[in-house]
């Protein structure tokens, strides 16, 4: 039964931990508590990393949490979540069926009739607007033409949930755009059985267009760092004020979870013994930012900064964060503002960078542990493996592997550490204590 | 707390330098003993000793054979492929010839080589061994070559751009280009090569030509040796020793180059660290290497200071070093080029084709129409048998194949023992196999199919399981949330996703299988002659026979059928699952 006040699905305390190959664990998803109500359409917005796909999979029934429960209609949820449809980011269509086809096997387990199907399908094809291709198979059709085959397969099944992976990341602007209008169309239309419906994105306009309620999350582990009401009237124009200041409101949020104004407090008993983890972004988007940066005068706000840059918010945060790291800026509220330090680094050339960084990176306590094992090592010299165990004791809750890789990259720019690909080892770099 | 237990380390010459050096003496020992055979005097044919001592030494001797007859493979593959992807003229002949060479099963080159090769070598066991080795190659050669040949027609186009813009010579640019582009291909057909290589090493290494018995001491010989004396123990011991040879060449040779050739990939591929293959991490461990390993690069630091352009002292910038290199090729402008080797190859191939030609011709011209109807009708018998070989192999490992690859736990641990179980030359199980048959009183005539299918069902397995791990997560999510029944996930995904994969295994498999005829239909076994009427035991008759019109009208044949079937069946399926069933990328 669906009544508007009662949630129609639910996810309990969830908690998923990932083992992934030699043993290695990785928790992605903490305490998660979601509930979804019939007539609305929840955003999971989060930058990669997050768990916002597996939390959807979660509810879909696809994966089963380590911890947890997910509850649908009230009853506690076995295998696949038969109220749940979905729409995939790489369509997920079979290039030997035609578009008929393909939509007609969503229909196939209720064992209908043949002029049932027909039926059936005939609408839910006329709802995406693909009249007329029928027969296509999916290699004849574009990319925004293939998801309206994905969301067709969706709709013909009339279940009252539709989850949405990422559906528009594969598609360009102008279709992306054009489909989530008619996505949307559809559904205030109220012409299908679907009553709600969860999409994950990385856009913030995206989940500021769709949802009534987003929930922002946060990684290492993933989590629900806060939720947003949306009480902007369909549709939304994206040029209205409302929706102007929704859009900035979402920003400063997501900005005070990833670069806090005030650091995170730490028991007295830990101080001095944490170490800062190293957010996995490339050297070289670092410094395009910086540069970037010192072009306007030495200062920005981040998402002016993400807008004109045509990046992902999240993922110029992060770039921020890893710069801040590195004393190269500071972060006052929204605004990213270059350090002397940083100045210093990004108007000298390749030789006084890497100086630079050099000095940056002797600073970090991560690159200080690191050396110190590299120094007390036969030749200065240790295995990837042996590295890699370090970085679990270090760094107990992360993804150890990409942390690593960071780490190397930044080294090798900073003539800090070298590494090996043949050999798998990792060396001190000696040559800058000689010169 | 550490997550890995073993850490490799840096210890002191121990015992993997031992084992380095044990493995050391006992290779020269063996090649010693090896030269000695070689150079000593002419002998025929070597009777085998069946006791179980005797193994180590054939195990050796075998294991060289095919070593060599690998190295010439690659030679030939590296020269061929590159000229028939370099030149279109020649490209055109010799695509459809390898084509041809691909379906000669060995006995159609074995009394060619044999009688040419002891006549040249009258007074040594060279000629015998050289030809048991080309008899090993000709096992070898052709898919590498293909493969080789494929991977260069596939070198990008912005890469042979590059090339020309910072003027390489042809030479270098086969170092530093199409080499490593096609070294995954290379390696993996090396694998499958020497796989193949070891099949037919019972014949190789012992075998009737007319009135003549040939036999070379060999694990080859010595499985036939058993066979022939009906001894059940020995073949046992066989099987363990041959099992023995491939599971060490997979654990020291293969595993460790295709840890390194990883590093030719082009896409970057992303995930967890590979874990490093035993040998390789063995060998790290080994003073005794590293030590080796820090005077090399000693000995090369002191070659380079020795030639100042070598280390310049100062670094140059890139401009400078560009103009210098171009400098430097303008300089050395290269006369030779290949073009001069091919214009001068082409005539003297053309020369040998068309003499090898007529003398088919004429000894084909004796053969009688009712010589022809039977050839045509064992080639119809033999057709059968290959369908039901591969229907037989499809039946179970299609779906094991499937089962397998959808769970990487599963796949980790069937895919090394599948690899290697492929390797295993089938024919030398053909015996304990027939002695089940006859027991439960099937004959030979169907019995062979099965040991057909002996051999050939592991490619089908090996393909199926590669293509299955090939299916997106989201596809089987999709069909999840839809709720489908297990049927239609079979018939709707799992069988159309692996399709392509499944192709490429049924045409290995047809050509081993057509191949595996030969041994599979005509069998010496304990003393009495096993025949099934078949084009595979008409070849392996006529050859005992020394009857060449015979056998060279049966291979004519056979070529004739293989290559139609691969240009008619196989070529239009391979269309479908090109336009149909691949997924796009």
């Amino acid at each position: 039964m669906i009544t508007p006040d009662k949630p129609i699905a639910e996810l309990k305390d969830v908690n998923h931990t990932f083992t992934m190959g030699l043993g290695q664990k990785l928790k992605v998803l903490k305490n998660i508590d979601f509930s979804l109500y019939p007539d609305e359409i929840v955003a999971l917005l989060g930058p990669s990393g997050s768990g916002k796909s597996t939390c959807l999979r979660v509810l879909a029934g696809l994966l089963k949490p380590t911890d947890g429960e997910v509850f649908v209609d009230g009853k506690r949820l076995e295998g696949a979540n038969p109220w749940v449809s979905m729409v995939f980011q790489s369509y997920a269509l079979l290039p030997w069926l035609t578009v008929f086809e393909n939509v007609a096997l969503g229909l196939e387990p209720h064992g209908l009739s043949k002029a049932e199907v027909r039926t059936r399908v005939k609408r839910a094809i006329d709802l995406v607007g693909l009249e007329g291709f029928e027969e296509a198979y999916p290699k004849e059709l574009s990319g925004g033409m293939k998801q309206r085959v994905g969301v067709a397969r969706a709709l013909v099944m009339e279940r009252p949930i539709i989850c949405l992976d990422e559906p528009f990341s594969a598609l360009d602007v102008l279709s992306a755009e054009t489909l989530r209008t008619e996505i949307l169309n559809i559904w205030i239309s109220k012409k299908t059985q679907t009553k709600s419906m969860v999409i994950v994105t990385h856009n913030i306009t995206e989940a500021a267009w769709f949802a009534k309620r987003i929930l922002v999350m946060g990684t290492n582990p993933g989590h629900i760092r806060v939720s947003i009401k949306n009480d902007l009237p369909y549709p939304r124009d994206e040029r209205s004020s409302g929706f102007k200041s929704l859009v900035n409101n979402i920003h400063d949020v997501i900005t005070q979870a990833i670069i806090p104004d005030t650091p995170e407090w730490v028991p007295p008993a830990l101080a001095g013994t944490s170490i800062e983890t190293l957010p996995q972004v490339h050297l070289n988007e670092l410094i395009g930012l910086l540069e970037f940066i010192a072009a306007r005068g030495g200062q920005g706000d981040s998402f002016a900064i993400s807008k004109e840059l045509g990046k992902d918010f999240g993922q110029v945060l992060f770039l921020a964060k890893a710069a801040e790291l590195l004393d190269f800026v500071d972060t006052p509220k929204n605004a990213i503002v270059l350090t002397d330090f940083g100045k210093r680094f990004i108007q000298g050339d390749v030789n006084v960078r890497k100086r630079v960084l050099h000095e940056a990176l002797k600073q970090l306590k991560l690159a200080q542990l690191l050396e110190q094992k590299l120094r007390e090592a036969d030749h200065f010299t240790l295995s990837i493996e042996v590295v890699l165990s370090y970085m679990h004791e270090w760094l107990p809750n992360e993804n150890a592997q990409g942390v690593l890789d960071t780490l190397i990259q930044w080294g090798r720019y900073g003539e800090l550490f070298g590494y090996n690909d043949d050999t798998k080892e990792i060396y001190l770099d000696v040559g800058q204590e000689h010169a | 707390m550490s997550i890995y237990r073993n850490i490799p380390q840096k210890r002191p010459f121990g015992w993997p330098d031992v084992l380095v050096l044990a493995g050391v003496s006992t290779m020269i020992y063996g090649l010693v003993g090896l030269a000695h055979h070689w150079t000593g005097s002419a002998q025929l044919y070597e009777p085998v000793n069946l006791s179980p001592a005797s193994l180590p030494r054939y195990s050796f001797y075998s294991l060289m054979r095919a070593v060599t007859a690998y190295f010439l493979s690659l030679v030939f593959s590296l020269l061929y492929g590159y000229t028939a992807a370099k030149f279109k003229r020649a490209e055109r002949i010799m695509i459809p010839m390898l084509d041809i060479l691909q379906s000669i099963p060995v006995l159609g080159f074995l009394p060619g080589l044999v009688l040419g090769l002891v006549a040249v070598f009258p007074h040594s066991n060279v000629g015998l061994e050289l030809a048991c080795i080309i008899m090993i190659f000709t096992g070898q050669a052709w898919n590498m070559t293909f493969g080789f040949y494929t991977s260069l027609r596939s070198v990008p186009a912005d890469l042979h751009e590059v090339s020309r813009i910072i003027r390489l010579s042809w030479f270098q640019k086969v170092k530093q280009i199409e080499l490593p582009f096609s070294a995954i291909s290379l390696a993996w057909n090396s694998l499958m090569s020497m796989a193949g290589g070891w099949f037919f090493l019972t014949v190789c290494e012992s075998f009737t030509l007319g009135s003549k018995r040939f036999q070379l001491p060999g694990i080859g010989s010595y499985m036939a040796t058993a066979i022939e004396a009906k001894d059940r123990r020995a073949m046992i011991y066989g099987v363990i020793a041959m099992c023995t040879i491939i599971i060490f060449v997979d654990f020291v040779i293969w595993r460790p180059v295709m840890a390194w050739v990883r590093k030719f990939q082009m896409e970057e591929i992303q995930g967890d660290i590979a874990e490093l293959p035993f040998v390789t991490q063995f060998l790290r461990e080994s003073w005794l290497i590293r030590r080796i390993k820090v005077i090399v690069k000693r000995w090369e630091r002191r070659k380079q200071v020795g030639d100042p352009v070598a280390a310049p002292s100062t670094p140059m910038s890139s401009t400078e070093r560009l103009t210098m290199e171009i400098r430097d090729r303008i300089r050395k402008q290269k006369i030779w080029k290949p073009e001069v080797l091919l214009r001068l190859t082409t005539p003297a191939l053309i020369v040998i084709s068309l003499w090898g030609g007529t003398r088919l011709w004429e000894s084909i011209r004796t053969l009688t129409p009712h010589d022809w109807k039977v050839i045509w009708g064992s080639v119809g018998l033999t057709f059968v048998r290959v369908v039901i070989a591969l229907a037989f192999g499809s039946f179970w490992a299609i779906p094991a194949g499937i089962l397998i690859g959808l769970s990487p736990r599963l796949t980790r641990f069937f895919q090394p023992v599948i690899q290697i179980a492929a390797s295993f030359p089938a024919p030398m199980l053909y015996p304990l196999v027939v002695g089940l048959l006859l027991r439960f009183g099937v004959g030979l005539h169907w019995g062979s199919a099965l040991l057909m299918m002996l051999g050939a069902q592991w490619y089908i397995l090996f393909n199926v399981l590669a293509g299955a791990m090939g299916i997106t997560r989201d596809l089987k999510d999709s069909l999840t949330m839809i709720g489908t029944s297990r049927w239609t996930r079979w018939w709707k995904l799992y069988l159309p996703s692996a399709f392509p994969s499944m192709l490429t295994g049924w045409i290995t498999a047809s050509g081993g299988a057509w191949n595996a005829s030969i041994v599979a239909e005509y069998m010496n076994y304990g003393g009495s002659t096993l025949i099934a009427p078949g084009i595979g035991s008409m070849i392996s008759r006529a050859t005992d026979a020394g009857n060449f019109p015979m056998l060279a009208g049966c291979l004519a044949a056979m070529v004739i059928t293989v290559v139609g079937l691969n240009r008619t069946v196989w070529h239009w399926l391979n269309d479908l699952a090109e336009t149909r069933f691949r997924f796009e990328r």
